[in-house]
């Protein structure tokens, strides 16, 4: 036999105990025929030779029979049942290949162990290993573009099934079965189950589950998850969901996905490490997948649940409790900051509604980070925002003062009166000290950001105490102007509330101002009890409001001459009051108080309490019945403009029509009745502006007061230096006549003053330097 | 028409009648009160002497323990009180 026979029948007889060699996979050769083979194989020594062989070959056949055929049933399609069977086709006939390798897998592990080389087998000792390996090389080496739609389709269908069985037993009535879509008569929810559990284990068998389906699983959970959160926890904000979702992740879709990796049980097996240790991370991520679309949902809702706050505490429980575990405080910030500037902060909102809102906010915020500082970094707009509009304050001071709606802030300030100092305890709770978030402002003392209360919050939007309580005298003073009987005691009880927090020098003020309302009370008790003036006047009774004009908010400056039996009265009551205090008298201010009228036109007769202005005018009337703007003007010495707006009042009221333009004529008798009931509605309108209207000198016109200061040293330095810019004026200002306190001046408030002066004449604007006009 | 009124409740600032806006010896107004007191008016009322110069109460009474004459502090005539 020559060498070359030798080799072919070697050849032939390896050929036949490795048909793969040839391209295919079937094989005669019984077990004691390849024993005989493999030691004819090692006794040539070349085991290792022909087992490197072979597995270029299984890879070879792999690459151009096994995966193109898997891969060609994944066609993109639109019908879910169809991509449903096409996958699961895909998956068995892959199954059944890798089943064909069996038979030379088990020939080729017998070779291997005859070869001492140890050399791995694609990464893998085992051959059984190995190929699995190389399987999933080649599988994915060819991945085409769109293989997930089946996949996705696949899962969708038989996850409507599960949710069909756990979610819903209510439906009998319906013709259609919810898992599969078709009718009861022909539900193939059973079929859909078990193939489906099926492809699971194949997958799983042959370790492509994970790469194959992991990602569509998890898109397609997250999406459930999703879905079911949104459902689940639209518009109510009074329940947590927290727990809840927790369980539904546990008992729905961890069952579920528990039974795919599992091949159907509903417990993982207890020896399988692998399986477990997937399972549980997945539940790890999609736990955290349920946190984090859970707040995500919460802060887009954030506004609303600020808004309804303490009703939408669980709510905010459970952003709280979700915080730790994502990482969306940036978000939260950030979307809870646009939020209130898109809703809150824009000229259609009331002074007092963002007030409430930024109460609110601060509520829900506190308790959300009780280190305060998402509180901080929130807010920061809407202080800024607040401390632009000119009511800021005034509505700060009356919330806080007032009853029924929106006294949040008066259970605010009697809940501070009630807590007293609690340092001792701060100092027992030493060892519950946590360091500040890493987002806080490290200049900020975390202390002060913790003991701030709303009512600080509020009043550092301005930075100050004194503008505070400026507008709390200003608002007193037009409360105890505009009542005729007044509530003293709730006034004092403010003010002793008020003085708690503000300290007692601040308030000082405030307390003289309710002390001239009593002492005005005594006052009057004593004058009516003098002869004199009792006797001067039987008709009208006279009480006078004695104030210290020290201690008053500045009044706006109106000019009004009354009737002349109301001045001889007024003239009178002074008279008794000098008799009665020495060396005192009073100056009128004609224009404020109120009077109590009693109007008969025919036989109807009305009682009104009106001001001053609006009794004279109606008196003026009764004298003469027709007037002219600019006669009335004469005998009141009142601006026109400012008598052609009050006159409405009367106007309203039916009793005076505007006969022709500045004609003002009383309407007398029948007619009366019939206008007033026609104007009735403008007359509440009207009465409602004459409420609103304060009698004291605005912020602005106090502000202007106070650079009245500046203006002699303007003066004087224009004088001495001719002309000057505006910015050499500041500056020379705040060299010479900044030390008190109370008169910094910004530049552009210096501009403002010398605009209204050069207005006034008082100032020439010439090439941006200002200089006093020639006289 | 007739037009009855009924009651007529006015608005009044009261000041005390002195020839000058503020005490000599505080520099507050008169119609406010000495730095001492916190209630003008009844509380701390105002004191003329015979030289016609007028003070708060307290601070007269004040300067007056402080000096060793008895001397109005803007005139340097002796102090007395004028009961007028």
């Amino acid at each position: 036999m020559s060498k070359k026979e030798d080799l072919e029948v070697y050849w032939n007889k390896i050929n036949y105990a490795f048909p793969i060699l040839n391209g295919t996979l079937y094989s005669d050769c019984t077990n004691e025929e390849y024993e005989e083979i493999q030691e004819m194989i090692v006794s040539l020594g070349i085991q290792i030779r022909i087992r490197d062989l072979i597995l270029i070959h299984i890879e070879k056949y792999l690459r151009q029979h096994v995966v193109p055929s898997f891969w060609s049933k994944f066609i993109k399609s639109d019908v879910e049942v169809k991509g449903f069977q096409l996958f699961k086709t895909a998956v068995s006939d892959l199954y059944e290949s890798v089943t064909n390798f069996s038979g030379i897998l088990h020939k080729l592990t017998l070779l291997n162990n005859s070869c001492s080389d140890n050399m791995p087998i694609f990464g893998e000792k085992d051959v059984l290993l190995g190929f699995k390996q190389l399987l999933r090389a080649t599988l994915l080496a060819q991945l085409p573009l769109e293989f997930q739609y089946i996949i996705y389709f696949f899962y969708k269908v038989s996850f409507n099934v599960f949710d069909n069985e756990y979610e819903n037993s209510d439906m009998g009535d319906d013709v259609m079965c919810s898992g599969c879509w078709n009718d009861y008569s022909d539900c193939n929810c059973a079929y859909i189950v078990k193939v489906f559990h099926d492809t699971n284990r194949k997958l799983m068998e042959l370790q492509l589950l994970e790469r194959l389906a992991g990602q569509v699983l998890t898109n397609f959970i997250q999406m459930r998850i999703e879905s079911h959160i949104q459902k689940l926890c639209t518009g109510t904000f009074d329940v947590s969901h927290i727990a809840f979702l927790e369980n539904w992740l546990d008992t729905t879709v961890m069952s579920w996905l528990t039974r795919i990796y599992c091949a159907g049980s509903s417990k993982p097996p207890p020896d399988d490490k692998n399986v477990q240790n997937a399972i549980s991370k997945f539940k790890q991520k999609l736990s955290y997948y349920l946190y984090h679309s859970y707040t995500k949902l919460r802060i887009d809702q954030l506004f609303n649940i600020i808004i309804e706050y303490p009703d939408s505490q669980p709510a905010v429980d459970d952003i709280k409790l979700c915080l730790d575990k994502t990482d969306l405080r940036p978000t939260l910030c950030k979307n809870l900051q646009t939020a209130l500037e898109t809703r809150l902060l824009h000229p259609g909102v009331n002074t007092s509604e963002i007030l409430t809102a930024y109460v609110s906010t601060i509520r829900t915020l506190r308790h959300l980070d009780p280190s305060g500082v998402i509180l901080e970094t929130v807010t920061k707009p809407v202080r800024n925002y607040l401390r632009n509009r000119e009511d800021t304050v005034r509505s700060v001071v009356s919330s806080l003062t007032e009853d029924g709606a929106g006294s949040e802030l008066a259970e605010e300030l009697a809940k501070f009166a009630g807590e007293g100092d609690d340092e001792n305890d701060k100092e027992d709770l030493w060892d519950e000290w946590n360091p500040d978030p890493v987002d806080a402002d490290p200049k900020v003392n975390s202390g002060d950001r913790k003991a701030s209360d709303i009512i600080s919050m509020l009043v550092n939007v301005y930075g100050s105490k004194e503008l505070f309580v400026n507008e709390y005298r200003t608002l007193l003073a037009d409360r105890l102007l505009a009542q005729s009987v007044i509530n003293t005691e709730k006034e004092i009880r403010y003010l002793e509330l008020l003085k708690l927090r503000f300290g007692e020098s601040q308030l000082h003020f405030c307390e003289v101002m309710l002390k001239d309302v009593s002492d005005s009370k005594r006052i009057n008790a004593l004058i009516h009890q003098d002869n004199n003036f009792e006797a001067s006047n039987d008709k009208i009774t006279c009480n006078g409001m004695i104030l210290s004009a020290q201690f008053w908010p500045p009044f706006k400056d109106e000019s009004l001459e009354l009737p002349v039996i109301i001045k001889q009265l007024l003239e009178n009551y002074t008279k008794s009051f000098e008799a009665l205090k020495g060396n005192r008298t009073l100056s009128w201010i004609p224009h404020l108080g109120n009077v109590n009228i009693e109007i008969e036109i025919g036989v109807k007769k009305l009682e009104l309490t009106v001001s001053p202005f609006n009794a004279t005018l109606i008196m003026h009337f009764q004298d003469k019945p027709e007037w002219s703007l600019d006669e009335l003007h004469q005998v009141m010495k009142v601006p026109v403009t400012i008598l052609r707006r009050k006159i409405t009042y009367w106007q309203s009221m039916g009793l005076i029509t505007e006969k022709s333009t500045d004609y003002f004529v009383l309407v007398d008798g029948s007619d009366a009745n019939k206008s007033n009931v026609s104007t009735n509605q403008v007359q509440e309108m009207i009465c409602e502006d004459e409420e609103a209207e304060s009698v004291m000198a605005s912020a602005h016109d106090q502000r202007e007061g106070e650079l009245q200061v500046f203006w002699s040293y303007i003066v004087g330095m224009l004088t001495n230096l001719d002309s000057l810019p505006l910015d050499r004026i500041h500056q020379m200002l705040k060299m010479f006549a900044s030390q008190a306190p109370g008169t910094e001046c910004s530049l552009q408030e210096l501009r403002q003053f010398l605009d209204t002066k050069v207005r006034t004449h008082q100032l020439v604007l010439q090439g941006g330097m200002y200089k006093l006009p020639k006289t | 028409m007739k037009v009855t009124v009924k009651s007529w409740t006015g608005v009044a600032t009261w000041r005390w009648i002195a020839n000058d806006d503020n005490c000599g010896i505080c520099r507050m107004p008169f119609d406010s009160c000495c730095p001492d007191c916190k209630l003008p008016g009844d509380d701390c009322p105002l004191v003329w002497g015979a030289c016609s110069h007028c003070f708060h109460i307290h601070c007269i009474v004040k300067w007056l323990h402080s000096q060793p004459q008895q001397q109005c502090p803007m005139c340097r005539q002796d102090w007395k009180f004028n009961n007028k």
